[in-house]
């Protein structure tokens, strides 16, 4: 499989990331420390760039003034609304990705059959960079909405559907024997073996699907939306209060951040034997 | 004979103390090692055979006691050993490295530190390579050996550099009983070819009487030295050994007290667990 | 790889002499496998159902898109309507500097990225000193910098690479750190007995460990390139695949934006196909092992 075959399965990724996230609490107040230092510099050499007259730097507004930008868009309605559209258009788009992704990955690591009909198609339309496809969505959804959705759908669904495929296709033939001998039919073969063992992959696929569909809604909002938060940060930018700009970059920071700590948090909450790593 | 290599650990303790809970891993331990004496340590698994193992390579400090090495003080409470080419560990796990050939792995010690040319080394690592008969795999990365060669090659890799002492950290664990009475007669050779000391750990007590020494026998958690028992049998041996009366008789001796110790160890495992 | 306590003397024997059929074997079997008419399937049925759908019946609002006869024809014609084809200049004046843009972004951001990483896997310091700053700027999507890549960086060409230069960056850096990371601690042990320098253990030790993972990162990375570069040339361009794809979207010329997406697509495809080819050069030990499955 394509995804498997160059580095470390998905699933040893994520027990890496759990080994980091381990390494970082024993050494807390260290870390913490050092933390502390470099984000006091990073904020101080943002705010003392313009005085100083650092180049690039001094071109942006300080943090002093981002505070009031802040405070002038977060009374807006406008930016409330933004906050409510993009995660409406990120939901509804990624929760289809997921629900033609998964099935799709799943019937493709089971059946010999459909893979080798249906990857090669995949391969021809995945390199295809999903914001390449936004044009031709406009042109074929008869709402902006729609096509915005598509987008997003578009960049979830990739991953996800590789991840799918890449973790069933790669259980340890071992359970399904286990299973069989035990007596289980094919179908309690699907629903306790397949499944259970592909979910680390497929929610490893839906992290980094989030984070592909934030970037496609922001893109999509700024290339063809009239509302939502990409699109204000565009238009913050059209009409030069970069201020706003930054105060919508980290509002979509932030979101994509708390999205991905969601799926994060339902992931291990759906692989309870997973908590053991 | 060997006038190097003699090592003293002298009242090794050690106390893990993780989030309050406190773990005496080793308690009063104290071995001597004569220069080019093969030692083995056996006992169940959590006695820290490990840990004491660890000590002497530098990868782990005690909390009490002393590292004595040819009358010299290397390591206590408040001198801090670091790893070194005088002290070559071989891993359980095998730690050649898999992106490198069986050349270069062996090669790399003296290399790296100075002490040869690559021709030299190059050369040198042939030949032991060839002792251990391995000639034909030098350009081959050593993750496509089997686990066998591997550890050949992992043996001849700390004979490189010549270290005063080699430590060996159940080397074994993970090879089938063939391939292991193989390896373990190839390990025989190299020692009574190059007569360093060895300090080797393992929890199977055929294989400890096969290849020592002296056999220490450590109790299960706190570690302590239950029994030491010479092994007389003449050298070089065979697998034949293995069937001889005296072999049988040390067998036997030594079998009792460790499987007393193996019990400890299990019920203290099923205590954890409830 | 073969689990070790399974090999016996007598196999490894065996297994000194390592088996790879050459390419026309190999070429042969795949023939005689179903898999490459179950390829040919999938995609003729790709095919005609795009040629149904849209030439054909024009179902729906399939009718609105441009159907694959037109697409085929203008592509292949040495006289195109909406002037871009396989026989006009103009096609690979945007291919090349798409591809120039995306070379320079991607070289930029593994030169920078790949030490950096390593540093950071490396070093307890360092680590704690950037990781705070990665994990606060991660998040925020690339193609939202935009504006600000706009604003900072001087002149038309920069911001765009600058752009596709920090999709690559982020990706690179954290896989790599997540390589260092991933090295077994037993083999800087190792290192350590053996007496190796720092620049041995940098050399020898770190990189080739964390070089699968690295690797991985790169492949990534180059995507994030393609995809970021697309962004950034619809919204502030005036050549290149991305900014035509736009341009004929604007201009109504809807076959040579299909031609403008299957070569965006093939770019994006041969550029990590190189990656991957350098990456597989590069660990040949690596693939001998996940050969020996």
């Amino acid at each position: 499989m394509k995804q498997s075959s160059h580095g470390g399965s998905p699933a040893r990724e994520l027990t890496t990331w759990f080994q980091l996230r381990r390494w970082l609490k024993a050494r807390w107040n260290l870390n913490l420390l050092l933390g502390v230092i470099s984000l006091t510099t990073l904020a101080a050499v943002w705010e003392l760039g313009k005085p100083l007259g650092i180049p690039l730097i001094s071109n942006v507004p300080p943090p002093s003034e981002v505070i009031v930008a802040a405070q002038d868009l977060l009374t807006s309605e406008q930016y409330w609304q933004g906050w409510y559209l993009s995660l409406q258009r990120i939901t509804i788009g990624f929760i289809i990705a997921q629900i033609i992704g998964i099935p799709l990955g799943l019937a493709m690591a089971i059946n010999r059959m459909t893979f080798d009909t249906t990857f090669p198609v995949i391969e021809i339309l995945r390199p295809i960079p999903p914001v390449a496809w936004i044009p031709i969505s406009i042109v074929f959804w008869p709402t902006r909405e729609m096509s915005v959705i598509f987008i997003v759908f578009l960049g979830a669904f990739w991953i996800v559907l590789l991840n799918t495929i890449g973790g069933a296709s790669h259980i340890d033939p071992s359970y399904k024997r286990a299973a069989l001998s035990l007596g289980s039919r094919p179908n309690d073969l699907f629903w306790k073996i397949i499944l259970p063992a592909t979910i680390p992959s497929i929610v490893t696929g839906m992290a980094v699907g989030m984070g592909i569909s934030w970037e496609m809604v922001v893109a999509s909002e700024m290339i063809a939306g009239d509302t939502g938060l990409g699109y204000l940060l565009w238009l913050s930018f059209q009409i030069n209060a970069i201020g706003h700009v930054i105060v919508c970059m980290i509002s979509i920071g932030i979101a994509g951040y708390c999205s991905s700590a969601i799926i994060r948090a339902a992931g291990e909450w759906a692989t309870p034997w997973r908590r053991l790593f | 004979m060997a006038t190097q290599g003699a090592l003293a650990i002298r009242h090794a303790g050690k106390i893990y103390d993780p989030e309050g809970v406190h773990v005496v891993a080793l308690d009063d331990v104290s071995v001597d090692i004569g220069a080019g004496e093969f030692c083995v340590i056996v006992g169940p698994s959590g006695c820290g055979k490990t840990t004491l193992l660890n000590a002497v390579a530098g990868f782990d400090q005690l909390t009490d006691g002393e590292i004595v090495m040819d009358e010299q003080l290397l390591a206590s409470p408040g001198r801090k050993l670091l790893p070194g080419p005088d002290r070559m560990v071989v891993f359980q796990h095998g730690a050649l490295f898999p992106w490198k050939t069986v050349l270069w792995n062996v090669a790399c010690g003296p290399i790296a530190q100075n002490r040869m040319t690559p021709t030299e080394a190059n050369e040198k690592a042939r030949e032991l390579l060839g002792r251990v008969g391995l000639a034909g795999a030098e350009k081959q990365y050593s993750g496509e050996l089997s686990g066998g060669q591997k550890r050949r090659v992992e043996i001849v890799r700390a004979l490189m550099n010549d270290p005063k002492i080699l430590l060996l950290d159940e080397p074994f664990r993970a090879l089938d009983a063939l391939t292991k009475s193989v390896v373990q007669e190839y390990l025989l050779e190299l020692y009574d070819y190059s007569r360093k000391t060895v300090f080797f750990i393992t929890h199977d007590l055929e294989e400890a009487i096969f290849l020592a020494d002296n056999v220490v026998v450590m109790t299960t958690r706190p570690g302590r030295v239950k029994k030491i028992v010479r092994v007389d049998m003449p050298r070089p041996r065979t697998h034949e050994v293995t069937t001889t009366d005296r072999f049988l008789q040390l067998k036997s001796e030594l079998g009792a007290a460790i499987h007393e110790e193996a019990l400890r160890a299990f019920e203290a495992g099923e205590r954890e667990l409830a | 790889m073969a689990s070790p306590d399974t090999t016996t003397a007598l196999e490894s024997a065996a297994e000194m002499v390592s088996v790879r059929y050459p390419w026309r074997i190999r070429v042969r079997r795949w023939l005689r496998s179903p898999r490459p008419y179950r390829a040919a399937l999938g995609i003729g049925v790709f095919f005609l159902a795009w040629y149904l759908l849209i030439d054909a019946f024009k179902v729906w609002r399939f009718g609105e898109l441009p159907g694959l006869v037109n697409s085929t024809q203008e592509w292949l014609s040495a006289d195109p309507i909406f002037g871009v084809s396989l026989f006009t200049a103009e096609y690979y004046r945007h291919i090349w500097t798409s591809f120039a843009r995306v070379f320079a972004a991607f070289f930029a951001a593994i030169t920078l990225g790949v030490p950096i990483g390593i540093l950071m896997g490396w070093r307890r310091i360092f680590f704690g000193l950037t990781f705070p700053i990665l994990e606060i700027l991660r998040p925020i999507p690339i193609l939202a910098w935009i504006p600000l890549a706009i604003l900072l960086l001087p002149g038309r060409e920069i911001p765009i690479i600058g752009l596709t230069f920090l999709a690559a960056f982020f990706v690179t850096i954290l896989n790599t750190l997540l390589g260092v990371r991933s090295i077994d601690q037993v083999y800087f042990r190792a290192a350590q007995s053996l007496g190796f320098s720092q620049s041995h253990i940098l050399w020898h030790v770190i990189i080739p460990g964390a070089l699968p993972y690295i690797f991985v990162g790169f492949q990534i990375g180059m995507g994030a390139c393609w995809f970021s570069l697309v962004a950034a040339e619809i919204l502030s361009g005036s050549a290149g695949l991305g900014y035509k794809v736009w341009e004929t979207y604007y201009y109504v010329q809807f076959p040579t934006m299909v031609i403008t997406m299957a070569t965006l697509g093939l770019c994006g495809y041969l550029s990590s196909g190189l990656v991957r080819i350098v990456g597989n050069r590069l660990m040949r030990w690596r693939a001998k092992l996940l050969a020996g499955v």
